[in-house]
């Protein structure tokens, strides 16, 4: 048998607003990208808490795409700029304890940029492939 | 130590505070203790902890002001401590004019072992400022490491991890009714070693919080490196977001919702 190709699990946190708009749109011009992100919809993407981003890898996540309004656009005015402020920490703080710190990515993609949510996806999924299973996965595995 | 203990005494004597909390020598062990007009012959035994001998003060504070919210309190501090009230002024844990400081200056051996960057109050009851340690070396260690090494000895570290709880417990700065780690939400429950990330997430409400006292890596029975990873973290608030954690001042947390807005951009893929 040959050996199956890596599929990884991929969490995305999308805001109501913007991304999760994008992705609505993505959808109905038919835009193709792959089925292995699961998303949850935020109402903004500065309620994403470090917290879970965690649990995500904890629980198995080889990768967590966050899609949040561009600066200046939040429909909360100010809720990115923490979601900015949390995730560069938090990439540094993984990077620091070695857990690959490229397995976090935040993005901001609006309403109108289906296209651009399409190929974040395709480019990110592309890369936690090449990256591999989630170390942390592979410490619980063993 | 004459003019600390006349100091408080003073203090005491002229009604200024309800009591000082500081250490004293008892059976040959330094512990924690509120000194009291009531007994004032205790000071005459009133010490300045030894280097070894560190309890979390600050916590006793926060106790003792939230039963009796109108009285003032004299309290002993090294440079940590003070930067622990300065932040727990800052999060409302406290009142700054119901403090009285009693600084204590750390000798130079205490300040390596810490590599501190302040180890000195701002007033100073007790000791003489030494050398300030402005780089932390341990941190520089596992910033050096390779990603794959960094987390084969980060793993190997938390996977000793008994969730005793202990580094929370003795945290000075932990005052949260609710805890992150025992939410069963966002941490599993009932095993031991806990979720890999318990530390991280801990990591996590400690920067721009931890005022670096080193208590939570002493009380830790499995010595996980606790220090170096709060360490880091606060580096990185100061780098990434200007936050100088424990700075005297009104500079608000960056992690308040209403805090200032932030210039930083999104990494690229």
């Amino acid at each position: 048998m040959t050996e199956k190709e890596f599929e990884p699990k991929i969490l995305g946190f999308f805001c109501n607003w913007c991304t999760y708009a994008g992705a609505d749109l993505a959808g109905v011009s038919r835009l193709q990208y792959p089925p292995n992100i699961r998303v949850i919809r935020v109402m903004c993407s500065g309620t994403v808490s470090p917290h879970h981003v965690l649990r995500a890898f904890q629980k198995g996540a080889d990768g967590v795409l966050i899609g949040g309004c561009h600066i200046g656009d939040c429909h909360y005015l100010r809720g990115n700029f923490m979601t900015i402020k949390r995730m560069r920490f938090l990439q540094e703080l993984l990077k620091f304890t070695g857990f690959a710190p490229e397995r976090l990515h935040l993005e901001w993609i609006s309403a109108a940029e289906g296209p651009k949510l399409a190929q974040t996806i395709r480019d990110f999924t592309e890369k936690i492939k090449k990256l591999g299973v989630s170390p942390l996965k592979k410490a619980q595995a063993a | 130590m004459d003019k600390l203990r006349e100091k408080v005494r003073k203090l005491l004597a002229e009604g200024k505070i309800a009591g000082y909390l500081g250490y004293i020598m008892q059976e040959g062990h330094p512990l924690p203790h509120l000194f009291t007009k009531e007994r004032l012959a205790e000071l005459d035994q009133a010490i300045v902890s030894p280097g070894a001998a560190r309890y979390p003060l600050d916590k006793l504070l926060q106790s003792l002001a939230a039963r009796y919210p109108e009285e003032t309190f004299a309290i002993q501090v090294r440079g940590c401590d003070e930067r622990g009230l300065n932040e727990l002024y800052k999060w409302g844990q406290l009142e700054p004019d119901k403090v009285v400081l009693v600084g204590i200056a750390c000798p130079q051996d205490q300040a390596d072992y810490c590599e501190c960057p302040g180890p000195w109050a701002s007033v100073i009851d007790y000791g003489e400022k030494c050398q300030p340690v402005l780089k932390s070396k341990r941190v520089e260690q596992v910033a050096a490491l390779a990603e794959a090494e960094a987390f084969q000895e980060w793993l190997a570290h938390f996977q000793r991890c008994v969730k005793c709880y202990g580094c929370r417990d003795v945290c000075p700065m932990c005052f949260c009714k609710e805890c992150s780690l025992e939410h069963d939400a966002l941490m599993s429950t009932g095993q031991v070693p806990p979720d890999t990330i318990f530390q991280l997430v801990r990591a996590i409400h400690m920067a721009g919080r931890c005022i670096d006292c080193g208590l939570c890596e002493e009380a830790c029975p499995a010595d996980i490196p606790l220090r170096v990873l709060y360490k880091k973290g606060n580096a990185l608030v100061k780098e990434l977001l200007g936050y100088d954690t424990g700075a005297p001042g009104g500079d608000i947390s960056p992690w308040k919702i209403s805090g200032e807005e932030s210039t930083l951009g999104t990494k690229p893929m």
